[in-house]
């Protein structure tokens, strides 16, 4: 008896400990989505009060489903995230093989490649803007000089084309990040594995097939997840390059609810599209997490 | 949404500096909210504690707030009309709130306060397509109680500032579609839209012609339903009938929509470039003398008459858009912009509020906006006062012309969502992702489930009973 109350004890002082800590997440993560849930079950919009604040249950949910636009902002989102991710992937992982060499001036090189993600997105999408904009810009002049175009385009007005600049312009920004995720784990790899593969007459590819990939497979998945995440959210550079034009052909989600939300502020339906967004995000993280086992805390 | 409207059209940043600019004021807008609601409560508790033990100095001064544009020549010219004003009327003081010069920003902002029964600014800046909104949400007074000279406006920025019978807003100044066109190339104005297609063809066809025929501003935005206006009525077309009937996908609307189709593709009279243009780049390819013809505000006038930065100074006029030749019912239509004054329904001074609304748009203030920010009065008769003449920089006589043939965009309290409907459909057609008639078709049907799902029918018939006498 006196053992179990000595436990209660010292769970209650734990519990006390952490206390402040859970109600902070209370406060900053668990209200705010409980509020938006219940917000998505009404009609609520800010501009019509006439139409007061009922409770419409999923209402709010079939409209969405139903809702073309919001089924072409998905896959939208969805195209974006997969392309960028696997260039980003890919070149990345180049840059990041190179940086890993010992080579003069490889601190240099370290620090400028980080400068496209040092600036801020919105800037780094007007640069893009400015680049791809007008029939005389520097893509269209680049491109007509080395015979690639006849003649200048506008890059804006065909849904295939305007996906150009915006592809470029996140793999541009977002490589730097990629690389030096997996340039840390590559780091991580002993050397001496790779002097015993060349010593039994493994060749470059072997090694990198054999030795690099799997070993750095938990960097590549936790880039993966940083990425996916982020590819999912994207707003500003679309909101700036695009604005989701020609018509809505490259509105991600997050545009859209942006729209509904703070443009028409609908209440209730932007509620909504929230939390479908934010399903969609956990899963896709549950899902690398328990499906592929990627380790968060770090322990080997 | 509106940016193409009233003031802000007179300082159009490229969209991303909008954006960064929308991130920079939006924090200090919220505090700004939140100090003044601070304030007030301090202040009540304060005159609470205060009216026991000291005699109060200001008792039976009215205060007003007034929130309008404030920047640069604008805002000065504002200030000094506030303080003759307090001069004669020395119970009233009027304090200037700062809201945000984006018009969407200072949308959200007021509505924002208005859904929290906020009673400042006691006098709101209102869009030209926000008064209906505004109306119908109970969020300002009617003015009639008041007794407003309408006849004196001009008609068309009456019917825009009515919902349900009633007149809720007075037209501070008005914005309005006009056609330039450089008189060097083309100098007899164009009597119809094929006239004009026909004249820049052969200006541009010269030795040494401009590039473009006719620039305007075709991005998915706001800027692209005026356009739509002008060129809808030129063909008998609305969106929106009398009988709340939404007819923007009759014949004559798909026509309007295909002849500005083949502007871009069959007449190449219009760069494909439009289609991602603002306000500012049409005004950069006319002043830089690359345009034969453009659409736009009055804004530009000034800058593309001053001859150190334009090519194109003393060398244009402006008229109103023309109507087509092949439209029995088609009208030369221009698009209403501009701003309104409107009395916060939730401020406990409205008589005092609607004395400062009749100042500001008395003729003599709105002669010295004229004079001093080239603004168009919403006065026709100030149009043949002698001291008119050379303040808006084009003869005034063309400027009466292009605003009485001004038609408000749809007068709803849903405008905004029908106008971004509209704003899709239209940019589809014309990056031909579909066919005219077919994204006119899918707009009138999303036109009429948002009609639905806002309970507009029902609004609109209460509105009109509580309207009857």
């Amino acid at each position: 008896v006196k053992k179990i109350s000595r436990l209660g004890h010292e769970a209650r002082l734990g519990w006390t400990l952490v206390a402040p800590a859970l109600s902070v997440i209370a406060l900053i993560a668990i209200f705010p989505l409980g509020w938006t849930f219940w917000e998505s079950l009404h009609l609520h919009e800010l501009r019509m009060p006439w139409l007061g604040k009922p409770f419409i249950g999923l209402a709010n949910y079939i409209e969405i489903a139903k809702d073309p636009r919001f089924w072409a902002a998905l896959g939208h989102t969805a195209f974006f995230t997969v392309v960028s991710i696997s260039l980003e992937l890919v070149i990345g992982l180049y840059l990041a093989l190179v940086m890993n060499r010992v080579f003069r001036g490889r601190g240099f090189v370290r620090a400028a490649v980080l400068v496209p993600w040092a600036i801020p997105t919105v800037v780094a999408a007007l640069l893009w803007r400015f680049i791809f904009e007008s029939q005389g810009g520097i893509a269209n002049a680049l491109l007509v000089r080395a015979g690639i175009l006849k003649e200048p385009m506008v890059w804006f007005i065909e849904a295939s084309t305007a996906w150009v600049p915006v592809i470029l312009s996140d793999v541009w920004k977002t490589t730097p990040f990629v690389a030096l995720l997996l340039l840390a784990g590559l780091q991580n790899i002993d050397l001496s594995l790779y002097e015993a593969a060349a010593v039994d007459g493994a060749n470059a590819w072997w090694q990198l097939r054999h030795i690099t990939l799997p070993l750095l497979k938990p960097a590549i998945l936790v880039t993966l997840i940083f990425r996916t995440l982020d590819g999912f959210r994207v707003f500003d550079l679309i909101y700036v390059l695009t604005g989701g034009g020609p018509g809505t052909s490259t509105e991600p989600v997050a545009l859209y609810t942006f729209n509904a939300l703070l443009q028409n502020l609908r209440f209730g339906y932007g509620s909504a599209l929230s939390v479908v967004i934010f399903a969609i995000t956990f899963g896709l993280a549950m899902f690398y997490v328990r499906g592929l086992g990627v380790k968060l805390g770090g322990e080997k | 949404l509106s940016d193409c409207d009233g003031e802000s059209s007179y300082r159009i940043p490229p969209r991303g500096a909008r954006f960064a600019e929308r991130r920079r004021i939006q924090p200090f807008a919220f505090t700004h909210g939140y100090l003044v609601r601070v304030g007030r409560a301090a202040a009540i508790l304060g005159v609470a504690l205060l009216a026991a033990c000291a005699p109060a100095s200001k008792t039976g001064e009215t205060v007003l707030t007034f929130s309008g544009s404030a920047l640069g020549a604008e805002g000065t010219l504002v200030q000094k009309q506030l303080k003759r004003f307090m001069q004669l009327n020395p119970g009233i003081r009027v304090e200037l709130q700062r809201t945000p010069d984006d018009a969407n920003q200072r949308h959200q902002l007021y509505v924002q306060w208005l859904n929290a029964r906020v009673g400042n600014p006691s006098i709101l800046q209102l869009d030209v397509v926000w008064t209906p909104e505004f109306a119908a949400a109970g969020w300002v007074l009617p003015l009639d109680p008041y007794g407003p000279a309408r006849s004196e406006f001009f008609p068309a920025t009456v019917i825009a500032n009515t919902w349900a019978g009633k007149l809720y807003a007075l037209p501070w100044f008005a914005d309005v579609g006009l056609l330039y066109r450089r008189t060097d190339l083309v100098p007899n104005e164009p009597k119809t839209l094929e006239e004009m297609v026909s004249q820049a063809q052969a200006a541009m066809a010269r030795r040494g012609g401009p590039r473009y025929g006719i620039v305007s501003q075709g991005a998915r935005y706001e800027g692209l339903i005026t356009g739509f206006v002008e060129y809808l009525g030129a063909f008998g077309g609305r969106i929106i009938d009398d009988k709340g009937e939404v007819v923007v996908n009759r014949p004559e609307a798909v026509r309007a929509l295909e002849f500005m189709r083949d502007e871009l593709y069959r007449t190449h009279v219009a760069p494909l470039d439009v289609l991602t243009w603002h306000e500012e780049e049409a005004r950069f390819a006319f002043q830089n003398g690359n345009a034969v013809f453009m659409r736009n505000w009055p804004y530009p006038v000034a800058a593309m008459s001053d001859t150190s930065q334009s090519k194109v100074a003393g060398k244009f006029t402006v008229s109103p858009m023309p109507a087509s030749a092949t439209a029995p019912n088609g009208h030369s239509t221009a698009a209403l912009g501009g701003a309104q004054l409107a009395i916060n329904a939730y401020t406990d001074q409205p008589a005092a509020a609607y004395k400062l609304i009749a100042y500001l748009t008395a003729p003599e203030q709105m002669l010295e906006r004229a004079q001093v920010v080239s603004q168009y009065p919403t006065r026709p008769a100030l149009y043949s006062d002698p001291r008119m003449r050379g303040t808006i920089g084009i003869p005034l006589e063309n400027a009466r012309r292009a605003i009485e043939s001004a038609t408000p965009r749809p007068v709803t309290p849903i405008y905004t969502e029908l106008s971004e409907i509209l704003q899709i459909e239209l940019h589809r057609a014309l990056v031909r992702q579909v066919e005219p008639q077919e994204a006119l078709n899918s707009a009138a049907a999303r036109i009429n489930a948002l009609i639905e799902r806002t309970g507009m029918r029902k609004l609109m018939s209460g509105g009109a009973q509580e309207s009857a006498p």
